[in-house]
């Protein structure tokens, strides 16, 4: 193990360094990057935070980012909550409902019209 | 949310009641299962993971109710085999994830989807890829599939899949022929190296009209036909190949070819008329092949060409046939004399080496700063006329990474002349 990573390291990191942070994380929790000023730091976190989705592999849990008009998503192409003025269809973000859909503008959602 | 624990059976009635449910996290548990009673009381699902299991297989019917589930996560679990009905009822399915999985085939089941756009089924164990693979699948816009032993692929494997963009194969080293591609027309880059193609279907770009990158290198092509008809092509890799012509319609008027890879093949005629269209190239490779000449018709937006291993060329290249070359590598030293005085000129030093000059390095006042960085406290202690001059020479000459570069034992004069 590298000089300065220390092993008695601050929450849910395995490993860390003063300088950057986690290295790597306890099991089960995902590892995420969070920019500092100029700096990046690593953080390990029980969930993802908002705007990002986690990912579970074998030897890492990953944080990822949602596109750009998506709140919270469950994975990069399929979103669970628009940002504003975006309606939430089938896990995706429309700025307009299809045809056949009506928007529901108090859940920011496309619905079947109810006749 | 129920992911990361040690779950190992998920009762029957366990999400009875949930009608609204929509999104469902399982991962890393301990399913050695798909619970099948459970999911059938889910009609509005949307999303799934099941990854980081120990599940071995899917039953048929394993997700019948499932009709609203949009994007389904299998990967990294032990699942070796499959029921050829297993998908039935994902009429939505969108995203289907197989990845790291120990399949022995072609997941058939797959037929019933019919609106999969995503699909992944990477490091598994399949040998061959079926005729008439993803009939049932239209709408796929990319399959993933590296990491696989395949050593066969079905003619028809790969046709009528017109929003597929990228398909990419190596070492399948059954493959014969390219996969016949009628109605798969949106695709933009085709890989497919290592195999044993040996002959490419004259009518291949009429299939393609869309492609932007062709890499078949490290097979076993003999003649090219004219890719006159993919005219979208940029990038074109057909090293280690035993191609021994290149006729005048090869590369017939690809305004948007940039780059042409030949190297290790047994080209000895390239017919004067070869490279005349190709406006955009800059990037020619003809290492090791058993070239006499080479025509300088078209070449002359070049800034990288490799000639090295053709022991017959020895002409000598004039400088005005290469304007903006860069990084030349020719059999012999004496054809980088034409570049400048051997001596003093050449600088070959670690930031010329760099084969891929970002477009930013071309303007000589950035790389002269680049030449001497953080230059204030720098130990090429230059005063400022120095530095103008430098920079004034350097507009005019820029330098040029020849090699091998002359010097006492390889002399400038030809010695057999």
């Amino acid at each position: 193990v590298h000089s300065n990573v220390s092993q008695g390291c601050q929450g849910g990191c395995a490993t860390c360094s003063d300088y950057n942070g986690c290295l790597s994380c306890k099991p089960r929790l995902f590892f995420v990057l969070e920019r500092i000023g100029m700096k990046q730091i690593g953080v390990c976190l029980s969930s993802c935070p908002s705007g990002y989705y986690g990912t579970r592999y074998p030897d890492i849990n990953k944080c990822a980012k949602c596109k750009a008009d998506c709140d919270t998503c469950f994975t990069r192409n399929f979103c669970t909550k628009c940002k504003s003025g975006f309606y939430l269809y089938s896990g995706k973000c429309l700025e307009k409902c299809p045809d056949g859909l009506e928007a529901n503008n108090h859940t920011m959602e496309c619905t079947s019209i109810v006749h | 949310r129920l992911d990361a624990n040690l779950i190992s059976v998920v009762p029957e009635k366990s999400f009875e009641g949930l009608l609204s449910l929509r999104h469902l996290w399982l991962d890393d548990n301990a399913l050695t299962e798909i619970p099948v009673q459970a999911l059938n009381h889910l009609p509005a699902l949307q999303a799934m993971t099941l990854a980081l299991n120990q599940i071995w297989h899917i039953p048929d019917y394993a997700f019948q109710n499932l009709s609203s589930l949009v994007v389904l996560h299998l990967h990294n679990n032990r699942i070796q085999s499959l029921g050829s009905n297993g998908f039935d009822g994902l009429h939505n399915l969108e995203t289907l994830d197989l990845n790291y999985n120990e399949l022995l085939e072609f997941p058939g089941a797959i037929r019933t989807l019919g609106r999969l756009q995503e699909l992944g089924f990477h490091n598994n164990n399949i040998k061959a890829i079926p005729e008439n693979a993803f009939v049932g699948n239209p709408l796929l816009q990319t399959i993933h599939f590296y990491d696989n032993p395949i050593q066969f692929v079905g003619q028809s494997a790969f046709q009528y899949l017109p929003k597929l963009h990228t398909l990419s194969l190596n070492g399948a080293t059954d493959i014969r022929e390219l996969p016949d591609l009628k109605g798969t027309t949106s695709l933009e880059v085709l890989t497919l190296t290592r195999a044993g193609i040996h002959l490419l279907p004259r009518g291949m770009c009429q299939q393609l009209p869309r492609l932007r990158i062709l890499e078949l290198s490290h097979n076993q092509i003999e003649e090219l036909p004219s890719f006159h008809r993919c005219q979208r092509l940029e990038e074109l890799g057909l090293q280690h190949n035993k191609i021994h012509e290149i006729r005048a319609d090869t590369f017939g008027e690809l305004m948007a070819l940039r780059s042409i890879d030949l190297s290790w093949n047994y080209i000895q005629f390239i017919h004067p008329e070869a490279f005349v269209t190709l406006r955009s190239l800059t990037k020619l490779d003809l290492t090791d092949n058993q070239l006499v000449t080479l025509p300088l018709n078209g070449l002359g937006g070049l800034t990288h060409l490799k000639l090295q291993g053709n022991p017959s060329l020895s002409e000598p290249f004039p400088k005005e046939s290469f304007p903006k070359m860069r990084v030349l590598e020719v059999p012999y030293a004496y054809q980088c004399c034409a570049y400048g005085s051997c001596s003093n000129f050449f600088k070959v030093s670690n930031q010329w080496e760099a084969e891929d000059m970002s477009p930013e390095m071309e303007d000589p006042h950035k790389q002269t700063m680049e030449l001497f960085p953080g230059h204030t406290d720098n130990h090429y202690d230059l005063d400022a006329d120095d530095l103008q001059l430098d920079l004034e020479e350097s507009k005019l000459h820029p330098t040029i990474q020849c090699t091998p570069s002359p010097g006492p034992f390889k002399p400038c004069d030809h010695l057999f002349e």
